[in-house]
């Protein structure tokens, strides 16, 4: 159970407190700000400055970890006896603070979830906006958490109870109220009854982030796929869902009749190390027959998260080269290719090319894009807006070096890429998604359907 | 946020929320009240206003409800009268038509955290668990809870129990799951909540339409059930198997949790499990939310622990790449070092020397650290990279190295000789006192092998005067006289020499004590020094006791999915042990008032207790509500008892003076910092009978005095003299250590 939640900003101004339970903070904490090397928040002349309400634990946190001078040594903190859970989000810090031998693992997909749900209602995490959503967040916490449990937290079912407009309680209708009345009451949690939409659609995205790290000699270390199928549903009435991909398993199994089929699909399957469904999925027919179905939530919702390790389609290749000539020189040279399908298009394509601390100048030639030079990254950074498959690029670069006394031996941090491609990296493909709605009057095929892959680079290093 | 200008705040919102005008503006009035609530977030003391917050309570809008609650929640404990009117608003809010209005008034109303507040939330409570609405069931359960909480340790309702026993079979998944957890908070005097068999399997049914975190609640509360027959268990591990795959790695979690301890007496289901789970593990640990993969890899380190081998397939997927924060770095290092074997050992070595030169000297000093682990089984690979670490001429790898040859030497005899080869040279890069000291224990135990030990020795005694670790010294005379015993000829003056500065002007007590000593054990006689220092020079036994090898997956498995895996057990065990002292106050029977009575002194304290000086009748106890305001209040209403002047050398030492107080139960309410003059602390302690004491320190160092000025709320000179006498005792000490 969790005792309270902070959310600071970059200073360690709260933006957010809410305590849920009383043994967090009192004089546990109070030693913490003793001992910490900070000046006392308070002076001589006023030694007895009431300490307001369990604010102690709450400026344990921001000495001993937003302010900390060494890097964050464990997203867990544990200042006198509390537990302090860290999640950051560009330059927010969400805590939450317990006392008790809580499980790490739950607490922390606690607090992504919590950024989810927020994300949801208005967008990125920023200081901007969580200070112009205060009273939601508020709202939010009240339902999300009670007495440190937490509750409800898909984002659909919590619609019904935030009243960020403020609707006034006489003017609520009768069908709102037993509305909420039968969500919270239905066999299923994540949908309500009586949805109606005039036009049925879905949305399937493939959404899979690609991670590599390759030896300077173009040896594979590690490269993983972990992708996510997230789908957007506006179906009405309570549909059954089915859906199929490219899953070795399933291919195999269904191509055990037909021989020939096998070989040329074959290739085309793919195997899965592991996945992990959305709650709505039936996991028993999936055990058993290894299909996917469901009634889905409506709206946004992740479908599947999947990861793949064999047969990844790489979509860039680095080859660096770096030659020292002399102490004060120093010669880069890195060449790209694309390898996939020509008439695809790879997109927001930006090599970082780490450079020496002691860089003093650099003259850069490509053949395609912009690269610049920039200081106070100490890297090379070359953009290109757009690159066609089984094309290559090359960029070369001369590093003047300042000479110095220094022994340290420049570290060569590897070269790192970010990128976007339309089709998936692991190979997976979406075969069907069928959908049944038993009860109203419309079919499979008056749905429509959308879909679509995106493979963008996670960490894809190549060392040099 | 203004620092001083709370009041001014306070009154500017006091005089808003009594306009009429704003009253009447709905959207006004709102604004006004969050403005209150972010003051309050921010720190401020908003209390002034509760009177007016109370009736902004009286609405028909319910965001507004929803503030004025969440800021009487806060501030209820301060002002539990004013709290009160507040009471007849939320009542009649119980009973409103919308269930989400009666949840909320429910809800808030549970969680004012003031004295008497139970009579009136009882009813509300028992209509909210027969409501129709399970949005409002939810939270009556969980107001069970707070009102039990808010009792304190007051007899169990029998009749609520079987109430929220019978709700276990409600419809609403998550009134299952808040019955449960409320249950176990009101039983947990008894052992927490009963899972029986008709319990057990009724949430087993029911764990599918759960959501992750109840999943996960009831995994946990599972534990605790004992299957009657083998059949059975077998039944539920069935039952279970597709949790193991959630898509909660939280879930996953404590379904491995669940089935390890369940099948503790069938080793191999528990290998069978982990190697299941392997496949989500690792997906965690490779996940981009780094937090989860973090505690992933805690975990993955304990299951290393029992089963060496069982990620050493998949070692490459423990590789650091260079974007990620430290601390997931750092986890990564220990895994690898844990999961090396005769196949991957090339690999693993290889890719941890890249990372020995590091930018962050810290993680390449874990590196060089996690290659010594290594090197404990695989040692002539080790020690050769760790040599050509030592050409690279950098402080922090070479004393890393150093330090991890110290141990390895210890540990492994067999590459002494390698190791007397690599030190020559490295005595110029090594700066920090733990590098230094490695150095000097290396060069005075094996100085034999090593040939210009004496001289670089030498340079250490040449430049004793300016050395600032007295660690060093120490380690330095042990060293030479060590040397001295096989290198007589060569060592002979700079032992004198340095026996003669660490006795003559030595300041650091304990250098000197030992030069001391080392100077009258020569005197004895050369054998005797012998005896005493020619201990054997390494010992691989030690290493067995050091790391256990193969610890039983059952030693393990009740700490795994909890903060032992994340913190290690060693600190845990501490964590936890003043826990249960701080558990032990709680428990303690709760008379009318606040106060908490009881001896209070943890058990080994106790003893330096007993033996201060005429304590007799006096026994103080930490009390909890002596808050630095009211500190304040009482200090400045009391008279001066008893004043005394004490003698003090040199500057203020808070932090030792603070220790030492408490461990008497003398509390420090307030303290300047070190080095400030003049240097003053108030304190503040309570005795059993309930009488406070309060004390002044003043000090100024140019008189070398320690001001006392004591203020007593009963003027009983007995336990005056008996605390000003303790307060005496715990200064000198403090004052004796310094000096």
């Amino acid at each position: 159970m969790i005792g309270g939640l902070f959310i600071y900003n970059h200073k360690g101004e709260v933006l957010i407190s809410r305590v849920y339970r009383d043994d967090i903070g009192s004089q546990a904490a109070d030693s913490a700000v003793f001992s910490s090397s900070e000046p006392f928040p308070w002076t001589l002349s006023r030694p007895c400055v009431p300490f307001p309400l369990r604010r102690n634990a709450v400026d344990a946190f921001r000495v001993n970890v937003i302010h900390a001078r060494q890097q964050v040594r464990s997203p867990v903190t544990n200042i006198a006896r509390t537990s302090f859970f860290h999640v950051k989000r560009s330059n927010i810090w969400l805590a939450a603070v317990t006392k008790q031998n809580v499980n790490a693992a739950m607490v922390f997909e606690f607090l992504y979830k919590m950024c989810d749900v927020m994300a949801a209602y208005f967008g990125k995490i920023s200081e901007e906006n969580i200070k112009n959503n205060f009273v939601l967040i508020y709202e939010l916490l009240d339902e999300i958490l009670d007495f440190g449990y937490p509750q409800n937290s898909e984002t659909g079912a919590l619609k019904t109870f935030i009243t960020q407009q403020g609707i006034k309680s006489q003017h609520q209708t009768k069908e709102e109220q037993s509305q909420i009345t039968s969500q919270v009451t239905g066999q299923i949690g994540w949908r309500r009854e009586g949805i109606k939409y005039r036009r049925n659609e879905l949305f399937l995205d493939v959404l899979e982030s690609v991670n590599l790290l390759m030896s300077p000699q173009g040896q594979v270390l590690s490269a993983h796929v972990s992708g996510r199928v997230v789908m957007k549903s506006y179906l009405s009435g309570m549909p059954e869902c089915k859906f199929g991909m490219n899953d070795k398993i399933v291919i195999e199994k269904q191509g055990k009749g037909t021989a020939d089929e096998t070989s040329k699909s074959g290739k085309q399957s793919i195997a899965i190390d592991d996945c992990t469904f959305h709650q709505c999925v039936r996991l028993s027919k999936f055990d058993s027959e290894r299909s996917i179905s469901f009634i889905p939530p409506d709206g946004e919702f992740e479908l599947m998260r999947y990861r793949t390790t064999k047969d990844i389609i790489l979509p860039f290749r680095v080859i660096p080269l770096v030659r020292e000539v002399g102490r004060t020189k120093l010669e880069v040279k890195v060449v790209i290719k694309s390898n996939f399908k020509p008439s695809l298009l790879a997109q927001k394509i930006e090599v970082r090319i780490p450079t020496p601390l002691n860089t003093s100048g650099v003259q850069v030639i490509c053949m395609k894009g912009k690269a610049k030079y920039k200081a106070s990254e100490n890297a090379i950074v070359w953009k290109i807006k757009r690159m066609a498959g089984m094309k290559e690029s090359q960029i070369s670069a001369e590093i003047e070096l300042l000479p110095t006394n220094d022994k340290k031996k420049w570290a060569r941090p590897p070269i790192s890429m970010n990128f976007e491609v339309p089709f998936a990296p692991s190979g997976l493909k979406v075969r069907y998604l069928k959908v049944f709605e038993p009860k109203l009057n419309y079919s499979d095929h008056d749905v429509i359907k959308w879909v679509r892959y995106i493979g963008r680079s996670g960490i894809y290093e190549t060392r040099c | 946020m203004p620092y001083l200008g709370s009041e001014d705040v306070v009154k500017e919102l006091k005089k808003a929320l009594c306009n009429p005008h704003i009253q009447a503006d709905r959207l006004r009035y709102r604004n006004v009240i969050q403005r209150v609530i972010r003051h309050m977030t921010q720190g401020l003391d908003m209390s002034g206003v509760f009177m007016e917050m109370v009736k902004a309570s009286a609405t028909v809008d319910i965001v507004q409800k929803k503030l004025v609650y969440l800021y009487m929640c806060t501030y209820a404990p301060l002002k539990p009268d004013l709290a009160l009117l507040a009471i007849n608003t939320l009542c009649k809010d119980c009973s409103d038509p919308n269930p989400m209005v009666r949840g909320l008034a429910l809800r808030s109303m549970c969680s004012l955290r003031m004295p008497g507040v139970q009579e009136y939330i009882q009813q509300p409570i028992l209509n909210g668990l027969r409501d129709k609405a399970s949005y409002v069931r939810r939270v009556a359960v969980l107001g069970c809870a707070k009102m039990h909480n808010l009792h304190g340790d007051s007899e169990v309702d029998g009749a609520l129990v079987n109430e929220l026993y019978s709700l276990l079979r409600d419809q609403d998944p998550i009134v299952v799951v808040n019955c449960l957890r409320s249950l176990e908070e009101i039983l947990k005097q008894e052992g927490g909540v009963v899972i029986n068999k008709p319990i057990a399997h009724h949430l087993l049914n029911r764990m599918s339409k759960l959501d992750q975190w109840g999943q996960a609640e009831v995994l946990n509360f599972l534990l605790r059930y004992q299957p009657r027959s083998e059949e059975e268990l077998f039944d539920i591990l069935n039952l279970l198997d597709s949790f193991l795959k959630s898509n909660s790695p939280g879930v996953v979690m404590g379904a491995t949790k669940l089935f390890l301890i369940l099948a503790k007496k069938f080793p191999h289901v528990q290998t069978d499990v982990l190697v299941r789970v392997k496949g989500p593990l690792l997906a965690a640990c490779s996940s981009e939310s780094r937090e989860l993969c973090f505690a992933a890899l805690c975990h993955v380190r304990q299951i290393l622990h029992s089963l060496p081998g069982h990620f050493s397939s998949h070692y490459k997927k423990f590789f650091c790449s260079y974007s990620e924060p430290h601390y997931i770095k750092l986890q990564k290092v220990e895994v690898l070092c844990d999961l090396v074997n005769d196949e991957n050992v090339q690999q693993v070595l290889e890719e941890l020397r890249g990372y020995c030169t590091d930018v962050s000297a810290d993680f390449a000093q874990a590196a060089i650290f996690a290659i010594g682990g290594v090197a404990r089984t695989y040692t002539d690979q080790c020690v050769q990279i760790l040599t050509e670490l030592l050409g690279l001429h950098q402080e922090h790898i070479t004393t890393a190295v150093v330090q991890t040859f110290r141990d390895l030497v210890w540990l492994c005899p067999q590459c002494t000789e390698a190791v007397c080869q690599a030190l020559p040279g490295c005595e110029e890069n090594i700066q920090d006192s733990e590098g230094k000291q490695a150095l000097i224990w290396l060069l005075g135990v094996h100085g034999e092998r090593i040939p210009n030990a004496p001289y670089v020795l030498e340079d250490f005694v040449e430049n004793v005067k300016s050395e600032t670790f007295p660690a060093v010294k120490m380690e330095l005379l042990t060293a030479l006289l060590r040397l001295f015993l096989s290198r007589p000829a060569e060592c002979q003056d700079m032992l004198g020499r340095l026996l003669y500065y660490c006795i003559e002007e030595e300041k650091d007590m304990a250098v000197r004590d030992r030069g001391l000593f080392y100077y009258r054990l020569l005197l004895v006689g050369i054998d005797e020094v012998k005896r005493i220092l020619c201990s054997p020079k390494s010992d691989p036994s030690l290493g067995l006791l050091e790391d256990p090898a193969e610890r039983p997956v059952n030693s393990w498995a009740s700490d795994f999915n909890t903060l032992v895996p994340v913190y290690g057990k060693a600190r845990w065990a501490t964590i936890s042990k003043c826990q249960g002292a701080e558990h032990h106050v709680l428990e303690l029977p709760n008379t009318a008032s606040f106060a908490t009575s009881g001896p209070l002194i943890p058990e080994a304290n106790k003893e330096t207790v007993q033996e201060l000086p005429e304590s007799g009748a006096l026994t103080l106890v930490p009390s909890r509500h002596l808050t630095a305001e009211y500190f304040e209040k009482t200090w400045l209403s009391l008279e001066v008892a008893h004043q005394q002047v004490l003698p003090w050398q040199g500057a203020a030492q808070p932090g030792a003076l603070q220790m030492a107080l408490q461990v008497v139960n003398i509390q420090t309410m307030a303290m300047s910092r070190a080095g400030a003059q003049p240097w003053k602390a108030y304190l503040g302690a309570q005795d059993n009978t309930g009488c406070l004491f309060l004390a002044e320190l003043l000090l100024e160092p140019e008189n070398s005095e320690m001001h006392i000025s004591v203020k007593h709320s009963e003027a009983q000179t007995e336990t005056l003299t008996s605390f000003i006498s303790v307060l005496e005792t715990v200064i000198g000490a403090i004052g004796d250590i310094k000096s």
